[in-house]
């Protein structure tokens, strides 16, 4: 039967009875719309949460399908550590999951580490090759934003050179993090990956030392800014390695380790005496991790003292509850004023009770000292971990640093032609970070650091940051238009709204309350008794049920709805065979015959469909 | 086979002759009998139908569309209120092109309740496009049902065959019931044009809009047209087979005639009786029966009164406001006629009222005596 | 594919129903369930118009339109005719609106299912007689304003319960069901088509214009209906048997469901109130005629 319009010439031309003859189809009823719906994925909260610029909603999806090495090249395009992260990031997508009013936050963290692990290629994605001829760059640390910055580049055609002042790669993953945190092979693997793209590394050049001598093997030899001139660009992502001082009488005692020293020597396997009963100060992670060690390490009783409260401790949630699960107590609301010695030796820890003032500028409310609190803790060990400084000494007069931390701009440039900079060195957390910082969500799955800046995953975006505004640099091009710094940069966007979707947008007619999965862990009693990690990750069963779990906020995961649901059959499934996932456009609206009713956009699960005024479309 | 029956069993073997499909029916005195022995014939696989033993004739005939439209040849049967209250889906029968075959028993209109033979009944449906056909025996009756499908499939218009109460509908005259093998060789099954068939998606009897509806119904009027030529040439043809033939009228004793009566249904019968008491007394009476009513049979009407001075119309029927309404319908037909008698419109046995050959003869009587008629419409046997 | 329908579209676009109307969808659902073997009889109602005008037709399957009050008269003819021709698998469905099927053809429908005639008769229930204008109908609910029943006397009958008229009929299977469970629907017709003999579908069809409510609403307000159990979706087995097939998962306020319709908007709290009284009174009696349990 025909779809056009049909014009009978004459009588005889017609049935004898009233009988049709064609469809309805060429009635184009889309002329009587003054609105249209358009597909327009957005950005779900998780993404924007992301410091490392990684596209979540779209690799969950992925895992959803059981494309599990599709889902890693989709990270690895944005992240060479996703093993890493997938361990030790404080998971801010997490803590702005719109999921949490629905059971529970999805883990996707643990689903990155799901998806690390699963056996597949080793191979990193390719990029487009845009490096100048023989374009060489360096990079000072082999920290995570050192290894992110070199990936980049390396994958673009780029030689890069990792200068690493310590005797293995990784920086704070290697020195920070325990084993039982982050394996060793997890680590060495995804390093390993990034030096099989021809990225160098060689360790023990520390900046700022003894200059190196032209033909000098690597070794004890040092380095000064000038002697990287041949290098067509710089990063520096030298960390936070310098511990924060205590400040009180006694703190040069013996027995007193500064936590980062304490983890660093634990890390790589170098002796260090271990107290009896130890005081570790400080509420992060790396307060968390040198208690854990100590415990490991033999020493009886572990105590934390916290001069806030539970609530403004900056560790992870998971962390905390690991760490008083195996048997450290953490008291609160108390700071050391003095070490105790005796013939030299630390014996004890004079400790104040606080109270909680008014806020600070960074949002956390200020202890204050209760007069007449002090107290005597028993201890024969103090590690303090009260904070981290970048060791910047080998900074000219060229390169501006305000605070502590080298000053970049929204590209990662410092102040010195083609010297860039990044990761804790640049943004440190003492920093007051572009966003403000946020409180964890509940237990489920809330972090507790301020927004990006500090972690990991920040240090990755930014790595990744000044490899694309290197890449830019040394092709003569702008560095205008980077997002600011507490923002993320894509490798590989989809095309999609900067709108990010509240839960208020979430259609729950379709999503019910479903728990969250929860990751297996060894027992304390057992775990404490080694260095294995104490994480087991997701079966392949969890992981996908977690994934399912997924909203998709704002991202279309072809789930039919709107299909189903439009009175006009108008909305039409494209290309069956394309891959599935986000950012194809997998139906099409017929805009020859719809109406306008806006029924699939009232009732697409995810908001990913807009309407919009007709006239701005006709012209 | 000859066999003593009633009018209403007449149609039955009609019926079960042709070979109906699907019947739908709801009784109503005087029709009963038609559904009963059908229901019976259905019931022991005499004849392969199903009855729908619908709830009311409105019903009745909107099953039997919906059965015709489906392909199969459908059949149904009413009188007087049950006509009329299956008046809207008339229209939807004949508008649908729906070649069904009705017989309808002509019985007077309440209130009140009357159960005797009237013709108003199924002439107050004469525009709805369906066409009639009034008989004068039992024989004509079984006959007309079987031509009435072989018309109706034709033109694709549906048929009204027309048998008054009680007169023949209840009482026994012989009737040669033809053999199954000849009927199937007359009248062979039925191939609809258009029905409902799963695999062709066509829409029927929609929204027309007015530049499409004019022409739809051009061409029903031309089908009701043709229908006239098809039943004359159908008439003949069962004449061929089975000894009988029919035209759309039938002339008798017309040829000198200078009065000449017209009727249709039952009472033609009594009025051949005086007709032929009039001629052994050496008047000029002839008799004109109606049979096809619609369409109206203009042409032949003309030609068998063209040489009639005075035309007297029996109408066992009235149209308030107009009168008799064959009457009405044959000045109609006269209207421009080279030849033009004088009508005397008569309107007798209203109601049931018998009208016997006493009757014939006052009718004959008043249209001798006057030129003209005295009143337009001139009441026979009322009390004034 | 993340619903349980069949893919095949037997419906196109281009039909001229309102935007955001309820009742091509329900269609569009009982055909994908019967598939293209099936017959359609559409009273008057506004498939009438949706269907299409002369000469075109919406749907891919033969489909009859015929008077207001035949729905179950007309179908019992079609299927007489069908079977007659040897088509005993040929689906019958009869659409009618709430005017063809609880008023003016509700006569034709009982004595069609007291025979227990082999066809599907699909109410698509909008709660009043809207091709005409929104006039009110038997189906319209209690206080609702209409043409018919406007704001200074609006309808002070109780809808009509049509569902326990034809259950009474002990006819094989009734079922209700609504736009936004359409595996729901899809699931009952298919179910009806499994069955020989009447089969009785009261679908809820959300009419924007009619109930004064937001075209892109319509599946929301029909899921509302459920939730609220206003519209409670159950079957009934031989008039007997009776299973609610969708349990709302939480029991929403009416107020929820009816402050959306302009058509309710007079109402004042007492009324709102009587109204949820009405509706847990009868959601209660149909709990207990359940035996207490729920299907699906």
């Amino acid at each position: 039967m025909t779809s056009h319009i049909i014009v009978f010439q004459s009588a005889a031309d017609m049935p004898s009875l009233p009988m049709s003859v064609g469809t309805t189809l060429y009635n184009k009823t889309g002329s009587w719309r003054y609105v249209r719906p358009v597909y327009r994925d957005k950005t779900p909260p998780c993404n924007h949460a992301c410091p490392a610029g990684e596209d979540i909603v779209d690799y969950l999806q992925m895992v959803v399908d059981g494309n599990y090495e599709q889902a890693r090249q989709r990270i690895l395009e944005e992240n060479p550590l996703i093993g890493v992260c997938g361990r030790v990031c404080p998971h801010p997508c997490e803590s702005d999951c719109n999921r949490t009013q629905l059971g529970g936050a999805i883990a996707i963290h643990a689903l990155e580490r799901f998806v690390a692990g699963q056996p597949g290629a080793r191979r990193l994605p390719q990029a487009e090759k845009t490096a100048p001829a023989g374009a060489q760059v360096a990079v000072v640390g082999s920290g995570p934003a050192g290894l992110s910055c070199a990936y980049q580049l390396a994958r673009r055609g780029y030689k890069v050179t990792i200068f690493e002042a310590l005797p293995a790669a990784g920086g704070m993953l290697r020195v920070g993090i325990p084993s039982y945190r982050l394996p060793r092979e997890v680590l060495d693997a995804e390093i390993a990956a990034i030096q099989a793209l021809g990225v160098e590394i060689r360790t023990g050049m520390r900046l700022g030392q003894n200059p190196v001598r032209a033909g000098s093997p690597p070794g004890r030899d040092g380095l000064r800014l000038e002697d990287l001139a041949g290098y067509r660009a710089v990063f520096l992502a030298v960390g936070q390695h310098l511990s924060r001082r205590l400040g009180i009488p006694g703190e040069e005692a013996q027995g007193v380790l500064p936590g980062l020293e304490f983890l660093r020597r634990v890390n790589l396997g170098e002796p260090v005496q271990i107290g009896s009963r130890v005081a570790v100060v400080g509420g992060g992670n790396t307060a968390m991790d040198a208690a854990r060690c100590a415990v490991r390490q033999g020493a009886r009783q572990v105590t934390i003292l916290y001069r806030r409260s539970r609530h403004e401790m900056p560790a992870i949630d998971e962390e905390i509850e690991e760490t008083e699960g195996e048997g450290v107590k953490v008291q609160y609301l108390t700071a050391p004023v003095e070490v105790v010695t005796t013939v030299g030796k630390v014996t004890a820890l004079k400790c104040m009770r606080m109270k909680l003032g008014e806020p600070d500028e960074g949002g956390r409310r200020k202890p204050e000292p209760i007069h007449g609190s002090e107290y005597s803790l028993p201890v024969d060990m103090v590690i303090p971990a009260l904070g981290q400084e970048a060791d910047l000494s080998f900074l000219d007069s060229q390169i501006d640093s305000a605070r502590g931390l080298i000053v970049i701009d929204a590209a990662g440039a410092t102040s010195r032609q083609s010297v860039f900079a990044g990761g804790d060195a640049a943004t440190g957390r003492s920093a007051p970070s572009a966003v403000p910082p946020r409180r964890a969500a509940g237990p489920n799955g809330g972090g507790r650091p301020e927004r990006g800046a500090g972690t990991v995953a920040y240090a990755i975006g930014s790595g990744k940051r000044a490899a694309l505004a290197i890449d830019r640099l040394l092709n003569g091009q702008s560095l205008e238009g980077f997002p600011a710094l507490g923002e993320h940069v894509h490798v590989a966007a989809r095309d999609v709204d900067p709108r990010v979707v509240p839960f208020e947008d979430i259609n729950l007619a379709y999503f019910s309350s479903e728990p969250r999965t929860p990751q297996g862990q060894r027992t304390a009693a057992e775990r404490v008794k080694d260095f294995q990690e104490v994480n087991l990750g997701f079966s392949e069963r969890e992981a996908r049920r977690e994934a399912e779990r997924c909203l998709s906020c704002g991202t279309c995961n072809q789930c039919d709805t709107c299909w189903l649901y439009c009175p006009d059959v108008c909305i039409r499934r494209r290309d069956h065979a394309a891959p599935p996932g986000p950012g194809h456009t997998a139906y099409e609206f017929d805009y020859d015959y719809c109406k306008g009713c806006g029924v699939c956009a009232q009732e697409c699960p995810r908001e990913a469909i807009d309407m919009e005024e007709e006239l701005k479309w006709r012209r | 086979m000859e066999k003593v029956i009633m009018g209403n069993h007449a149609v039955s073997y009609g019926v079960q002759l042709a070979r109906a499909q699907v019947i739908a029916a709801y009784p109503i005195t005087p029709q009963t009998q038609i559904v009963e022995m059908l229901s019976e014939l259905c019931a022991d696989g005499r004849l392969k139908a199903t009855f729908i033993k619908v709830e009311s004739e409105h019903s009745a005939m909107a099953a039997t569309v919906g059965a015709s439209i489906a392909g199969v040849r459908a059949f149904t049967a009413t009188s007087s209120h049950g006509l009329a209250l299956m008046h809207e889906v008339l229209h939807w029968a004949s508008g649908g092109r729906l070649p069904i075959v009705m017989a309808n028993v002509n019985r007077a209109l309440g209130p009140g309740w009357n159960l005797g033979g009237e013709q108003t009944d199924s002439l107050a449906q004469r525009d709805t496009g369906w066409l009639q056909f009034y008989c004068e025996t039992n024989q004509e009756v079984l006959d007309m049902v079987i031509q009435g499908f072989k018309i109706a499939e034709t033109v694709l218009l549906p048929v009204m065959i027309v048998l008054d109460a009680f007169v023949l509908s209840h009482t026994e005259e012989p009737v040669d019931i033809p053999e199954p093998a000849d009927v199937d060789r007359f009248l062979p099954p039925y191939q609809p044009q258009f029905k409902l068939e799963p695999g062709e998606p066509h829409s029927f009897y929609g929204l027309v809009a007015p530049e499409h509806y004019m022409e739809l119904r051009f061409k029903m009027e031309q089908a009701m047209e043709e229908s006239l030529v098809v039943a004359q040439r159908v008439g003949i043809e069962f004449g061929q087979a089975f000894g009988r033939s029919y035209d759309v009228v039938e002339r008798y004793r017309l040829d000198d005639a200078d009065l000449v009566l017209v009727t249709s249904g039952s009472i033609t019968g009594t009025s051949r009786v005086v007709v032929d008491e009039l001629r052994d007394k050496g008047q000029k009476v002839g008799l004109l029966k109606i049979r096809m009513f619609r369409p109206f049979p203009v042409a032949a009407v003309r030609e068998a009164l063209s040489k009639a001075q005075k035309v007297a119309v029996i109408d066992r029927n009235i149209s308030y406001g107009v009168g008799g309404i064959f009457a009405a319908e044959l000045k109609t037909a006269l209207y421009g006629a080279p030849h033009q008698p004088v009508v005397f419109p008569f309107v007798i046995g209203l109601g049931g009222r018998d009208v016997t050959p006493q009757s014939i003869h006052s009718i004959v009587a008043y249209t001798e005596r006057h030129d003209a008629p005295l009143e337009p419409i001139i009441w026979m046997e009322v009390k004034r | 594919m993340s619903y349980d329908i069949p893919d095949k579209e037997l419906m196109s676009p281009g039909h001229v129903a309102c935007p955001g109307c309820g009742a091509p969808l329900a269609v569009r659902y009982a055909l994908k369930a019967l598939g293209d073997n099936t017959v359609v009889i559409v009273v008057a109602s506004c498939w009438s118009i949706i269907a299409g005008a002369f000469p075109y037709t919406a749907v891919q399957v033969p489909l009859l339109h015929t008077l207001f009050a035949t729905g179950g008269s007309t179908a019992s003819g079609v299927k007489a005719g069908l079977e007659a021709r040897g088509l005993k698998d040929t689906q019958v469905l009869t659409l009618a609106g709430d005017g063809g099927t609880f008023d003016i053809g509700i006569q034709a429908l009982s004595a069609a299912v007291e025979r227990n005639e082999d066809f599907i008769y699909m109410c698509y229930d909008n709660e009043a007689y809207m091709n005409t204008g929104i006039q009110r109908s038997s189906a319209t609910p209690w206080g609702a304003w209409t043409t018919t029943t406007p704001v200074k006397h609006p309808k002070d009958q109780p809808k009509k319960d049509m569902v326990a008229i034809m259950a009474a009929h002990r006819i094989p299977y009734t079922a209700t069901a609504t736009v936004a469970y359409p595996e729901d629907l899809v699931r009952k017709v298919k179910k009806a088509a499994s069955i020989r003999g009447s089969k009785f579908l009261h679908v809820l069809s959300p009419c924007p214009s009619g109930w004064k409510s937001e075209p892109a609403q319509s599946v929301l307000l029909s899921r509302l209906a459920v939730e609220t159990c206003v519209f409670p979706l159950y079957e009934i087995e031989h008039g007997e048997d009776y299973t609610i097939t969708v349990q709302p998962r939480q029991k929403v306020p009416v107020t929820e469901y009816m402050k959306l319709q302009g058509r309710f908007a007079h109402l004042k709290p007492e009324a709102l109130a009587q109204i949820q009284e009405n509706v847990d009174r009868e959601w209660d009696k149909l709990v207990a005629k359940t035996g207490n349990h729920c299907g699906h």
